[in-house]
Protein backbone atom coordinates (compact mmCIF):
# COMPACT_ATOMS: atom_id res chain seq x y z
CA UNK A 1 0.00 0.00 0.00
CA UNK A 2 2.36 2.69 -1.20
CA UNK A 3 3.37 4.39 -3.95
CA UNK A 4 4.36 1.85 -6.46
CA UNK A 5 0.44 1.13 -6.37
CA UNK A 6 0.03 4.31 -8.10
CA UNK A 7 2.92 3.72 -10.82
CA UNK A 8 1.00 0.16 -11.57
CA UNK A 9 -2.28 2.02 -12.37
CA UNK A 10 -1.12 4.61 -14.16
CA UNK A 11 1.18 2.05 -16.39
CA UNK A 12 -1.87 -0.17 -16.59
CA UNK A 13 -3.60 2.89 -18.02
CA UNK A 14 -1.66 4.01 -20.16
CA UNK A 15 -0.73 0.53 -21.32
CA UNK A 16 -4.52 0.02 -22.15
CA UNK A 17 -4.70 3.46 -23.91
CA UNK A 18 -1.93 2.32 -25.92
CA UNK A 19 -3.35 -1.26 -27.15
CA UNK A 20 -6.76 0.76 -27.76
CA UNK A 21 -4.88 2.98 -30.14
CA UNK A 22 -3.22 -0.17 -31.47
CA UNK A 23 -5.98 -2.38 -32.40
CA UNK A 24 -7.99 0.16 -33.83
CA UNK A 25 -5.71 1.27 -36.22
CA UNK A 26 -5.51 -2.64 -36.99
CA UNK A 27 -9.35 -2.59 -37.46
CA UNK A 28 -10.54 -4.46 -34.50
CA UNK A 29 -12.73 -1.55 -32.87
CA UNK A 30 -14.60 -4.61 -31.01
CA UNK A 31 -11.24 -6.12 -29.44
CA UNK A 32 -9.94 -2.60 -28.86
CA UNK A 33 -13.07 -2.28 -26.38
CA UNK A 34 -12.75 -5.78 -25.01
CA UNK A 35 -9.05 -4.84 -23.79
CA UNK A 36 -10.25 -1.52 -22.29
CA UNK A 37 -12.95 -3.09 -20.45
CA UNK A 38 -10.61 -5.82 -19.02
CA UNK A 39 -8.04 -3.10 -17.85
CA UNK A 40 -11.02 -1.39 -16.42
CA UNK A 41 -12.17 -4.27 -14.50
CA UNK A 42 -8.51 -5.35 -13.81
CA UNK A 43 -7.52 -1.64 -12.03
CA UNK A 44 -11.43 -1.73 -10.40
CA UNK A 45 -10.46 -5.08 -8.08
CA UNK A 46 -7.28 -3.18 -6.74
CA UNK A 47 -9.45 -0.20 -6.33
CA UNK A 48 -11.92 -2.00 -4.55
CA UNK A 49 -9.06 -4.00 -2.81
CA UNK A 50 -7.32 -0.65 -1.38
CA UNK A 51 -10.96 1.34 -0.29
CA UNK A 52 -11.58 -1.80 1.59
CA UNK A 53 -8.82 -1.59 3.23
CA UNK A 54 -9.40 2.01 3.75
CA UNK A 55 -12.81 1.61 5.38
CA UNK A 56 -11.57 -1.26 8.11
CA UNK A 57 -8.88 1.27 9.53
CA UNK A 58 -11.76 4.07 9.57
CA UNK A 59 -14.00 1.88 11.61
CA UNK A 60 -11.29 0.75 13.63
CA UNK A 61 -9.96 4.10 14.64
CA UNK A 62 -13.53 5.43 15.13
CA UNK A 63 -14.86 1.89 16.51
CA UNK A 64 -17.89 2.77 13.67
CA UNK B 1 8.97 14.99 7.20
CA UNK B 2 5.11 12.73 6.76
CA UNK B 3 3.81 16.01 5.11
CA UNK B 4 7.01 16.25 2.75
CA UNK B 5 5.41 12.73 1.88
CA UNK B 6 2.02 13.48 1.49
CA UNK B 7 3.14 16.10 -0.97
CA UNK B 8 4.92 14.58 -3.20
CA UNK B 9 2.51 11.78 -3.20
CA UNK B 10 0.01 14.58 -4.27
CA UNK B 11 2.01 16.19 -6.88
CA UNK B 12 2.95 12.79 -8.70
CA UNK B 13 -0.46 11.34 -8.76
CA UNK B 14 -1.46 15.13 -10.30
CA UNK B 15 1.12 14.88 -13.04
CA UNK B 16 -0.39 10.75 -13.91
CA UNK B 17 -3.59 12.23 -13.46
CA UNK B 18 -2.71 14.79 -16.21
CA UNK B 19 -1.19 12.30 -18.82
CA UNK B 20 -3.94 9.99 -18.34
CA UNK B 21 -6.75 12.26 -18.45
CA UNK B 22 -6.03 12.74 -22.20
CA UNK B 23 -5.71 9.00 -23.17
CA UNK B 24 -8.25 7.30 -20.59
CA UNK B 25 -10.08 9.59 -18.34
CA UNK B 26 -11.23 6.76 -16.29
CA UNK B 27 -8.10 5.94 -14.92
CA UNK B 28 -7.56 9.28 -14.00
CA UNK B 29 -10.64 8.62 -11.14
CA UNK B 30 -8.54 5.73 -10.20
CA UNK B 31 -5.61 7.26 -9.90
CA UNK B 32 -7.16 9.56 -7.66
CA UNK B 33 -8.78 7.88 -5.81
CA UNK B 34 -6.14 5.84 -4.73
CA UNK B 35 -3.85 9.13 -4.01
CA UNK B 36 -6.33 9.87 -1.92
CA UNK B 37 -6.41 6.71 -0.31
CA UNK B 38 -2.59 6.96 0.35
CA UNK B 39 -2.57 10.61 1.71
CA UNK B 40 -5.32 9.16 4.10
CA UNK B 41 -3.34 6.01 5.45
CA UNK B 42 -0.36 8.03 6.07
CA UNK B 43 -1.86 11.03 8.28
CA UNK B 44 -3.84 8.04 10.33
CA UNK B 45 -1.17 7.42 12.54
CA UNK B 46 -1.18 10.67 13.55
CA UNK B 47 -4.88 10.52 14.00
CA UNK B 48 -4.44 7.26 16.11
CA UNK B 49 -2.43 8.80 18.71
CA UNK B 50 -5.00 11.41 19.23
CA UNK B 51 -7.93 9.35 19.26
CA UNK B 52 -6.01 7.15 21.93
CA UNK B 53 -4.82 10.32 23.78
CA UNK B 54 -9.23 11.72 23.94
CA UNK B 55 -9.89 8.30 25.24
CA UNK B 56 -7.41 8.09 27.93
CA UNK B 57 -8.28 11.38 29.16
CA UNK B 58 -12.00 11.01 29.17
CA UNK B 59 -11.28 7.54 31.32
CA UNK B 60 -9.08 9.72 33.70
CA UNK B 61 -12.39 12.31 33.88
CA UNK B 62 -15.23 9.72 34.53
CA UNK B 63 -17.88 11.58 32.36
CA UNK B 64 -19.25 8.87 31.07
CA UNK B 65 -17.51 7.62 27.31
CA UNK B 66 -20.76 6.95 26.15
CA UNK B 67 -20.94 11.00 24.26
CA UNK B 68 -16.89 10.07 22.91
CA UNK B 69 -18.15 7.35 21.45
CA UNK B 70 -20.93 9.12 19.72
CA UNK B 71 -18.44 12.18 18.67
CA UNK B 72 -15.64 10.00 17.11
CA UNK B 73 -18.52 7.76 15.29
CA UNK B 74 -19.64 11.04 14.14
CA UNK B 75 -15.90 12.63 12.82
CA UNK B 76 -15.31 8.99 11.41
CA UNK B 77 -19.44 9.59 9.74
CA UNK B 78 -17.99 13.01 8.41
CA UNK B 79 -14.71 11.71 7.21
CA UNK B 80 -16.19 8.86 5.31
CA UNK B 81 -18.46 11.36 3.77
CA UNK B 82 -16.28 14.22 2.86
CA UNK B 83 -13.78 11.42 0.81
CA UNK B 84 -17.04 10.33 -1.48
CA UNK B 85 -18.32 14.10 -1.91
CA UNK B 86 -14.90 15.03 -3.02
CA UNK B 87 -14.17 12.36 -5.22
CA UNK B 88 -17.53 12.54 -6.92
CA UNK B 89 -17.21 15.97 -7.34
CA UNK B 90 -14.16 15.64 -8.79
CA UNK B 91 -15.67 13.26 -11.45
CA UNK B 92 -18.41 15.82 -12.14
CA UNK B 93 -21.11 14.44 -10.68
CA UNK B 94 -22.60 16.94 -8.12
CA UNK B 95 -25.85 15.51 -7.90
CA UNK B 96 -24.44 12.27 -6.67
CA UNK B 97 -22.01 14.56 -4.42
CA UNK B 98 -24.85 16.25 -2.46
CA UNK B 99 -26.99 12.71 -2.42
CA UNK B 100 -23.71 11.42 -0.58
CA UNK B 101 -23.75 14.26 1.53
CA UNK B 102 -26.99 14.53 2.49
CA UNK B 103 -27.02 10.98 3.22
CA UNK B 104 -23.66 11.62 5.58
CA UNK B 105 -25.48 14.25 7.43
CA UNK B 106 -28.65 11.94 7.64
CA UNK B 107 -27.00 9.45 9.46
CA UNK B 108 -24.76 12.00 11.73
CA UNK B 109 -28.50 13.33 13.03
CA UNK B 110 -29.45 9.82 13.16
CA UNK B 111 -26.70 8.99 15.79
CA UNK B 112 -26.84 11.62 17.70
CA UNK B 113 -30.19 11.02 18.95
CA UNK B 114 -28.94 9.99 22.30
CA UNK B 115 -27.26 13.39 23.01
CA UNK B 116 -30.09 15.14 21.55
CA UNK B 117 -32.36 13.09 23.95
CA UNK B 118 -29.94 13.59 27.07
CA UNK B 119 -29.31 17.13 26.71
CA UNK B 120 -33.29 17.89 26.91
CA UNK B 121 -33.34 15.77 30.19
CA UNK B 122 -30.92 17.91 31.67
CA UNK B 123 -32.72 20.98 30.31
CA UNK B 124 -35.95 19.62 32.08
CA UNK B 125 -34.10 19.05 35.29
CA UNK B 126 -32.43 22.55 36.03
CA UNK B 127 -35.78 24.09 34.72
CA UNK B 128 -37.97 24.93 38.26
Amino acid sequence: MDINLLFKIAAIGILVAVLHQVLVRAGREDQAMMTTLAGLVIVLTMVIKEISTLFDTVRTIFNL
Amino acid sequence: MELVKIIGIAFISVILIIILKQYKPEFAIYVSIISGILILSLCFTQLEVVVNLLNSIYEKTGINGEFLKILLKITGIAFLTEFGVSICKDSGEAAIASKVDIAGKITIIAISIPIISSLLETVMKILP
